[in-house]
């Protein structure tokens, strides 16, 4: 009988997925991992749901870390970022054909399996995005000091970006807000950042901004419309690499 | 009385005059060093450079670029700030652009600043202006982002050395490709006083890393490396001349990249040509196709053009033109080729390259497989076979595969008709910026540059 595990759509419910599914000790070919609220259902299969759970996942991930090393570990963590519903049955087989390779280090390379090919274009996509939120997303000063953040993320990059503004901002305190999950990370200066519900972000606090701030956001507006060259124009190139859904978090498109 | 009007204009009003003065300027990249924080006030840098923006003509902004002064003593004729033009004129002072930088940074608005000049008094006056500058950003605000600043011939070599410790980029524009353009069209420059600080820049990198090798801790000079860049089409050189002075640029120099710009029309002159056709933006294109192809595909200049054929192909990329040429060197086996070997393949890009070298290690590939790496097969597929077999029966033939290449269309950055342009943003900016440093670290580790 095929079987099918429900997973919740963490990494760690996810990887506890992989983890029960090893447990199983079957025919890797008769299991399928499906996402909590994604579930599709397929005849003549027993459905059974993960508890995610953080000590098992742990594991998984030390075993990947170990076979395939920090970089493949690193691909698969993006690929499961996005909203694709077949993410983690990819990942599954993926690793399950990974570990059969002769040169495991190679893993990424393997694209001719079908689930490590899904891996490939999953982690392109989401780490191409991560790396476009950290040239688009705007700060804006608040009032209080406070540089803020609003982002409409496609795939769920927030912990992705959180690391590089905290290295570049040692000595700031900023948000940055993902609109879509209400998830907000949080980085008080000269201390470890961390993620928070967007519930815990006062409405009233983010409306209110520095006196500056303003002014600031027209020199850049400016500053964007002079450095253009009009012999040059071509706005179709322009929105080709700078799509509309960033526009619409960026203050020189305001 | 001039002074207390000077005086008057409002930051906003000196930003619009020096960023429109600095648009034409190429370079806007924020490559090339990687910096963490380590808790001091404010800023890193990544190698793989980071686009904050991209303006009305499809250039990515990085960099907040700006000039110190448009008031500049010398007359070229290229130039819109040039002496003779009638054009409104201002200076920032130190604090202002510092304050700028800083302010515009924070918002993750910029990587950091590009600070250019006009020559106000003289050369070396300038370049101290510029110096207190950076020296404020560095010391007072303690940035820590990425700042490429442009070193000016004739200025005493004591500044740029200065200036050298505390940038990570330097360039000095080359203007023209040949001597003889120089002295027509910027009577003020001359070869001499351009390659001087090229050279200085050149020597104190090499012999900071070698300081570096020994005392962990000894200050870097220009780490992200340093750069050029000439116009293309105000003074009548080949391309061929063009490719081989941005090659010796890069042997004899050590230059990190070299940048076309293809001339704008700015100012009536008699010495300049007319374009009608507006900038000549495709021979921009395939001069930086080319440059592409001698930084990281291992041609040289001699192999793409000579003194018979001194022109790039309008129809066709370097690469493909090339490769028709050479005929007798294809097909290629996927499975066995090397490395190099494959990037001379029409429709093999260097990380497609890197991946099938990765993949054929486990497996034997297909044309299936090639489709996945990245292989644009409509183009590859005259050049190559997967065990011993090609896509098609095809003629191995000169004209029939050109014939079959030109309907292939190229993607280029603006359209032909004339009425939209954009910048060669294939190669530098966006998505490929992280690439572009892969490359260079793995070409790096052969030695190559
Ligand atoms: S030196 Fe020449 S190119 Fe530079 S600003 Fe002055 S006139 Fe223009």
């Amino acid at each position: 009988m095929n079987k099918v595990l429900i997973c919740e759509d963490t990494l760690i419910g996810i990887f506890t997925g992989i983890y029960v599914a090893y447990e199983k000790k079957m025919d890797h070919s008769l299991i399928q991992l499906q996402l909590q609220n994604h579930e599709e259902l397929l005849l003549f299969s027993e459905y059974e749901n993960v508890t995610a759970d953080e000590e098992k996942a742990i594991k998984v991930i030390r075993t990947l870390k170990k076979t395939f090393g920090d970089d493949v570990y690193q691909w698969i963590c993006y690929a499961l970022a996005t909203t694709d519903t077949l993410k983690a049955d990819a990942v599954y087989h993926g690793i399950v054909c990974g570990l059969s390779m002769k040169q495991k280090q190679d893993f990424m390379g393997n694209l001719a399996n079908p689930y490590i090919h899904t891996i490939f274009k999953l982690s392109r996509m989401a780490s191409n995005e991560t790396h476009h939120w950290l040239g688009f997303l705007r700060f804006q000063q608040l009032e209080n000091g406070i540089l803020f953040s609003r982002i409409g993320a496609k795939s769920n990059i927030l912990t992705f970006v959180a690391p590089h503004f905290q290295d570049r901002f040692p000595n700031e305190n900023f948000m940055i807000l993902d609109e879509v999950r209400n998830l907000c990370v949080v980085h008080p200066a000269r201390k470890q950042w961390v993620l928070v519900s967007g519930d815990l972000i006062a409405k009233e606090m983010v409306e209110k901004l520095s006196g500056s701030e303003e002014d600031y956001q027209s020199l850049f507006r400016y500053f964007c419309d002079k450095i253009a060259i009009k012999e040059r124009v071509n706005l179709k190139l322009q929105q080709q690499m700078l799509p509309l859904r960033y526009q619409e978090y960026m203050v020189e498109f305001q | 009385m001039e002074i207390a009007v000077r005086g008057a204009m409002s930051v906003m009003d000196k930003l619009g005059i020096l960023t429109d003065a600095a648009k034409y300027d190429v370079a806007c990249t924020s490559s090339g060093v990687d910096r963490s924080n380590q808790g001091q006030g404010m800023g890193n840098s990544i190698a793989s450079g980071i686009c904050h923006s991209f303006s009305a003509d499809g250039r990515c902004i990085s960099l907040l670029k700006i000039l110190f002064t448009n008031e500049c003593i010398y007359d070229c004729k290229y130039c819109i700030n040039r002496k003779s033009n009638d054009v409104p004129r201002a200076s920032f002072t130190p604090d202002e652009v510092a304050d700028l930088t800083m302010e515009f940074y924070r918002r993750n608005y910029i990587e950091g600043l590009f600070l250019s000049s006009g020559i106000i008094n003289n050369p070396t006056f300038t370049m101290e202006l510029i110096y207190h500058a950076i020296y404020k950003l560095r010391f007072q605000h303690h940035f820590q982002g990425y700042i490429h600043v442009k070193a000016i011939p004739g200025a005493d070599p004591l500044v740029v050395q200065q200036l050298g410790f505390l940038v990570d980029r330097m360039s000095v524009n080359l203007e023209l490709p040949t001597k003889e353009g120089l002295s027509l069209l910027a009577p003020n420059k001359t070869r001499k006083s351009i390659l001087a600080p090229m050279r200085q820049i050149q020597n104190q990198i090499v012999s900071s890393k070698q300081e570096i090798a020994v005392y962990k801790a000894a200050k870097p000079f220009v780490p992200a490396g340093q750069s050029s860049q000439m116009i293309i089409g105000a003074t009548p050189e080949s391309d061929y001349q063009i490719m081989s002075v941005a090659e010796g640029l890069y042997q004899k120099f050590q230059l990190k990249r070299v940048f076309y710009s293809a001339f704008i029309h700015v100012n009536e002159d008699k010495d300049l040509p007319a374009l009608p056709g507006g900038p000549p933006l495709l021979r921009e294109h395939r001069l930086y196709q080319a440059d592409w192809l001698l930084r990281f595909y291992g041609f040289e200049a001699g192999e793409l053009l000579s003194e018979e054929r001194p022109n790039f192909n309008i129809l066709l990329d370097p690469k493909a033109d090339w490769a028709l040429r050479h005929l007798e060197q294809f097909p290629v086996e996927i499975n066995k080729a090397t490395y190099q070997a494959l990037l001379r393949v029409p429709g093999v890009g260097v990380k497609s390259a890197q991946r099938i070298i990765a993949a054929r290690r486990s497996q034997k590939l297909g044309f299936d497989e090639l489709r996945k790496i990245g292989v644009v097969l409509k183009r590859a597929l005259y050049f190559i076979c997967c065990n011993g077999r090609m896509m098609y029966p095809t003629k191995i033939d000169e004209d029939y595969i050109t014939r079959n290449l030109i309907q292939v269309k190229e993607k280029l950055p603006f359209s032909l008709d004339g009425t939209t342009y954009r910048q060669v943003s294939l190669f530098d900016d966006v998505s490929f910026h992280g690439q572009t440093n892969r490359e260079e670290r793995q070409l790096a580790l052969f030695g190559q540059i």
